[in-house]
C-alpha cells in the first residue's frame, strides 16, 4: 500500500513513526476559553494566503501616476502607483477585491483574537511559573500584529491612512533627544518622503512577518514543551493534564475551527465593505478627511491624542512635544507594566511555585481588578478615538465628551477595580463554580478482589484550593 | 503541592483512558442521525464549490462568491465538528506531566561538557578575550554604520519651508491669489509659487472681518488691510492639515484630533491638545494686487520636535 510505503520510507531514513506516535497521542485540556489563542493562529493562516495573492498585484511605490480605471469619479486624477494597484485590484482583478476584503478582516479579528487570548491567560494565571518567557513572547507577538495591522492599513497610500501616517510620523518626532533622526532614518525624510511606501511594504510582508511567524513557532513549542494548563476539577493535578488526545479529537475540532474562521472572515470579505480606498481619495499632504478614525487596535492611541493635556515643556531651548505624554509615555508605561506583569505580581505574592491549575479569576481578586482597570483604562481610550461620531450621535459638543472622558479616565478605573474587587469577593462567597465537571466515583479494589465504587463530593474538587496560595489577595 | 495533587496522581496512571459514551462497534441512533446531518453538510459544501466555479467565469461577483466561499468552509467545518462531537470514539485522557528541570546534577553535567575542551584554553588567554570581545564590538558599530544611509541628516529642514521673502500666494492649481479674491468670512489653502502641493508649505488664507483681529503690531503689519491674515495648515499637535474652519466664531478646527486655534488672537489654541500657536505667514500686497509672503512663517510650523526652540 502507498501509504505503508511512504511511512516506511520516511520512519527508515528520520525515524518518524515512534515521534508521530507520540505526537498523536499529545493531551490538550479541552475548554472553549482555550480555543482563542487558535482563532488568532487561523486567522494568521487566512492573513498569509489573502496576502500572498495581494503582494501579486500591489504596486509599492509613490511615482505619480494618472487613474484611467473604470472607477469614475477618480478618473483623471493623479494618484501614486501604489493608489493606483489597490483600486485595480479592487475593481479589475477578479475576486481581488474579496481577497483584500478578508485579509483586511482577518487583520481585525487577528488582533481581537489576541487581545481576547492575552485577556484569558491575564485572568486565569496562565502567565505563573513556567510560562513566563511564553507570556514574554506573546507580548512581542500582540506588539509585532499591531504593526503589521498598522503597516499593512497604511500601504494603500490613501488620504486616510496617510493622515495615520503622518501622526505616526509626529509622535516619532516627539521622542526626546533622538526623535528627528529616528523619523528621517525611518521615513528616509522630512514628510512625506518618496521613500516610506516602498518601506513599509518591506516591513509589512518581509520583516514583521518572519518575526511573527518565528516567534509563533516559538510560542507553540513552548505550549508543546511545558503542556498546556487545565482549569481545577475532578482528577486534575499540577502534576497531570486531562483532556483529549492530539488524534483524532482535537485534530477534528481545531481543523473544523480553522474552517469556521474562515468561513467567518470569506463572508465579512465578501459582503461587509471595509476600507474603501477610492472613497477617501489617494493621500494628499493638504487634503483631510472628517470623520478620521483608525482600525479599532489603533483607536486607544489615536484617542490618547485626543484626551492628551496640550502641554509642551521648553527646557534650555529643547523641546518636549504634548504629543509625547499620550502617545510614548503612556503606551510605554503601560505596555512596559503588561510585559513585566509575571515578574510584578510575583513581587507581592513571593509565589515562586510551579503552576499548571488556572486560577478562576474570582479567586484573584486583586489581580482581576487590576486588569478589569486596565482594560477601562484602554477602553475609554477608544471611545474617545470616535469622540467626533458620539458628538454627532448623541447631539452632543465633541467639547463635552473630551472633558468627560478626561475625567472619567482618572476616576472609571478606580471605580472599576473596586466593583470587580467587590464582585468578586461576593462569588468566591458564593462558591458557586460555573466549570464545575462531574466529580465521578473513585473505584477501589479490595484484596479480596472485589470493587467498590465511592461517589466523589463536587465541592472538594476544589473546595481544598485556598486562593491565598495562587495569586495576589488583599486579606 | 496541595494535598490533592498527590491523590491525583495516585489514581491516575500514565496514559489511563476512561472512556464515556458507547462504544464504536455499532452506530447507536444518535450516531446514525448525525452521520446524516455531517453529510448533509459536506453536501452543502460540494455544491457551494460547484457554486463558486460558476460565478468565478461568468465574471465573478464579490458579495456572492464571499457567502459561497462561506457556504463551503461553513459546511466542511459543521460537518468535521459533527464528526468530532458525535463519530469519534470519544476519550477523556489522563496525561502525566514530566518534570521540566534537568536538575542541578544534569545542569553541572552541560557546564562540564560546554568547558571541557575550551576552558584551559579561555582561562591562560584572557588578553585573547579581551581582543576578541573589542573585535566583535568594533564589527558590531561599523555594520551599524549603513543604518545612517537610511535617511538625510535633519539639519535644520524642519524650521524651514519653500516660502521666501516675495513669494507669490498661490492656490493648490498654481493660480496667483488676489487680494480680496477670498471673500469675506471665507478661506482658501495656498503655497508658495512653484511649490504647489508641497506639504511644510501648505497655508490657510483667512479673509476675515474688519476690525476682529487682534495681534501685535509687527504680526499685523503682515496682514493686509487688517482682513487678510495666513496661517500655517499643519496643526502643531500631530501635524494633520487643519482643514475646518468656522467663520462665525473665526476658529479653526483640526479634524483629527479636534484642537481649536482662535484666528482672531493669532491662531492661539483654546482646546485640545494642541499647545502651541499655528505659526503665521506674515503676506503683503503687490502692485499687481497679488498677495505676496514677507518671508518664512514665524516659527518652525507643524508638530515639536526636540531642537525646535533651537537656532
Amino acid at each position: 500500500m502507498m501509504v505503508e510505503r511512504s511511512l516506511k520510507y520516511l520512519d527508515e531514513r528520520l525515524g518518524t513513526a515512534s515521534l508521530a506516535r507520540k505526537t498523536l497521542r499529545k493531551v490538550f485540556p479541552d475548554h472553549w476559553s482555550f480555543l482563542l489563542g487558535e482563532i488568532a493562529l487561523f486567522a494568521l493562516v487566512v492573513l498569509i494566503f489573502t496576502g500572498t495573492f495581494l503582494t501579486f498585484f500591489y504596486t509599492p511605490s509613490t511615482r505619480e501616476i494618472v487613474y484611467d480605471g473604470p472607477y469614475a469619479p477618480l478618473q483623471g486624477t493623479h494618484v501614486s502607483a501604489a493608489y493606483d494597484s489597490v483600486l485595480r485590484l479592487s475593481f479589475e482583478v477578479r475576486a481581488g477585491l474579496l481577497m483584500r476584503q478578508t485579509h483586511h478582516w482577518a487583520a481585525l479579528v487577528f488582533l481581537a483574537a489576541i487581545v481576547i487570548h492575552l485577556c484569558r491567560i491575564f485572568f486565569t494565571g496562565a502567565f505563573r511559573r513556567p510560562r513566563e518567557l511564553n507570556w514574554l513572547i506573546g507580548v512581542l507577538l500582540l506588539f509585532l500584529a499591531m504593526g503589521e495591522g498598522f503597516t499593512g492599513y497604511s500601504l494603500p497610500d490613501d488620504l486616510l491612512s496617510g493622515i495615520g501616517l503622518r501622526i505616526f510620523y509626529s509622535v516619532t518626532l516627539a521622542i526626546p533627544l533622538v526623535g528627528t533622526w529616528v523619523t528621517y532614518l525611518l521615513f528616509g525624510g522630512e514628510f512625506p518622503a518618496g521613500d516610506v511606501i516602498s518601506r513599509l511594504f518591506v516591513f509589512h510582508v518581509m520583516l514583521l512577518p518572519a518575526l511573527l511567524l518565528g516567534l509563533v513557532g516559538v510560542h507553540i513549542a513552548i505550549l508543546v514543551l511545558q503542556k498546556h494548563t487545565q482549569f481545577p476539577g475532578h482528577g486534575r493535578t499540577e502534576r497531570n493534564v486531562v483532556g483529549k488526545r492530539l488524534w483524532p479529537e482535537q485534530t477534528f475540532k481545531s481543523v473544523s475551527l480553522l474552517l469556521f474562521v474562515t468561513a467567518i472572515l470569506a463572508l465579512l470579505g465578501g459582503i461587509a465593505q471595509i476600507n474603501p480606498v477610492w472613497q477617501y481619495g489617494p493621500f494628499q499632504p493638504a487634503a483631510v478627511t472628517s470623520p478620521a478614525q483608525p482600525d479599532w487596535y489603533i483607536g486607544f492611541l489615536d484617542g490618547a491624542l485626543r484626551l492628551g493635556p496640550p502641554w509642551d515643556l521648553n527646557l534650555w531651548g529643547f523641546t518636549i512635544s504634548e504629543v509625547f505624554w499620550p502617545a510614548i509615555l503612556f503606551p510605554g508605561i503601560a505596555f512596559g507594566i503588561l510585559t513585566l506583569w509575571p515578574w510584578i505580581e510575583r513581587r507581592f505574592t513571593k509565589d515562586r511555585a510551579e503552576h499548571h491549575l488556572l486560577d478562576r479569576p474570582r479567586d484573584t481578586p486583586v489581580r482581576t481588578g487590576i486588569g478589569a482597570a486596565g482594560l477601562m483604562v484602554f477602553f475609554i481610550m477608544f471611545l474617545e478615538g470616535g469622540n467626533d461620531i458620539f458628538g454627532v450621535l448623541l447631539n452632543v459638543s465633541v467639547e463635552t465628551i473630551t472633558r468627560t472622558l478626561q475625567w472619567g479616565l482618572l476616576v472609571a478605573p478606580i471605580v472599576t477595580f473596586l466593583v470587580t474587587y467587590w464582585i468578586c469577593k461576593g462569588l468566591s462567597r458564593t462558591r458557586l463554580r460555573p466549570a464545575q465537571v462531574n466529580a465521578g466515583v473513585r473505584l477501589t479494589r479490595g484484596p479480596d478482589g472485589g470493587y467498590e465504587t465511592v461517589p466523589l463530593e463536587p465541592t472538594s474538587v476544589d473546595g481544598d484550593r485556598t486562593p491565598a496560595a495562587t495569586g495576589p489577595h488583599a486579606e | 503541592m496541595t494535598e490533592r495533587d498527590h491523590q491525583g496522581s495516585e489514581r491516575v496512571d500514565v496514559d489511563r483512558q476512561t472512556e464515556h459514551g458507547p462504544s464504536n462497534v455499532e452506530l447507536t441512533g444518535r450516531q446514525h442521525q448525525a452521520e446524516r446531518r455531517a453529510g448533509i453538510a459536506l453536501a452543502v459544501a460540494i455544491v457551494a464549490g460547484v457554486g463558486l466555479f460558476v460565478v468565478y467565469f461568468s465574471g465573478g461577483q464579490t458579495q456572492v462568491e464571499g457567502i459561497l466561499f462561506a457556504i463551503a468552509f461553513g459546511g466542511l467545518g459543521v460537518a468535521l465538528g459533527i464528526w468530532a462531537n458525535h463519530l469519534l470514539d470519544a476519550r477523556e485522557v489522563v496525561e502525566e506531566r514530566h518534570e521540566l528541570t534537568s536538575g542541578p546534577a544534569g545542569r553541572q553535567a552541560f557546564e562540564d561538557a560546554l568547558v571541557e575542551e575550551v576552558g584551559p584554553v579561555i582561562g591562560r588567554r584572557s588578553m585573547l578575550l579581551k581582543l576578541l570581545a573589542g573585535a566583535g564590538g568594533a564589527l558590531g558599530l561599523a555594520l551599524l554604520l549603513p543604518v545612517l544611509s537610511l535617511g538625510p541628516a535633519p539639519g535644520n529642514t524642519l524650521k524651514v519651508t519653500p516660502w521666501r521673502r516675495g513669494s507669490r500666494v498661490v492656490d493648490e492649481g498654481g493660480e496667483p491669489v488676489q487680494f480680496n479674491q477670498v471673500p469675506e468670512n471665507g478661506f482658501l489653502t495656498v503655497f508658495p509659487e512653484g511649490h504647489q502641493g508641497a506639504a511644510d508649505a501648505q497655508a490657510l488664507l483667512i479673509h476675515v472681518r474688519p476690525g476682529s483681529l487682534k495681534l501685535p503690531a509687527d504680526r499685523m503689519a503682515g496682514v493686509p488691510e487688517g482682513t487678510h491674515v495666513a496661517y500655517s495648515k499643519i496643526c502643531t499637535h500631530a501635524g494633520c492639515p487643519v482643514g475646518l474652519y468656522r467663520a462665525e466664531s473665526q476658529s479653526l478646527i483640526c479634524p483629527c484630533h479636534q484642537s481649536q486655534f482662535d484666528v482672531s488672537d493669532g491662531a492661539r489654541p483654546f482646546f485640545g491638545p494642541a499647545a502651541r500657536p499655528l505659526p503665521q505667514l506674515l503676506l503683503s500686497v503687490d502692485e499687481e494686487n497679488i498677495l505676496v509672503a514677507q518671508g518664512d512663517f514665524t516659527e518652525p510650523v507643524g508638530p515639536a520636535f526636540w531642537d525646535r526652540g533651537r537656532r
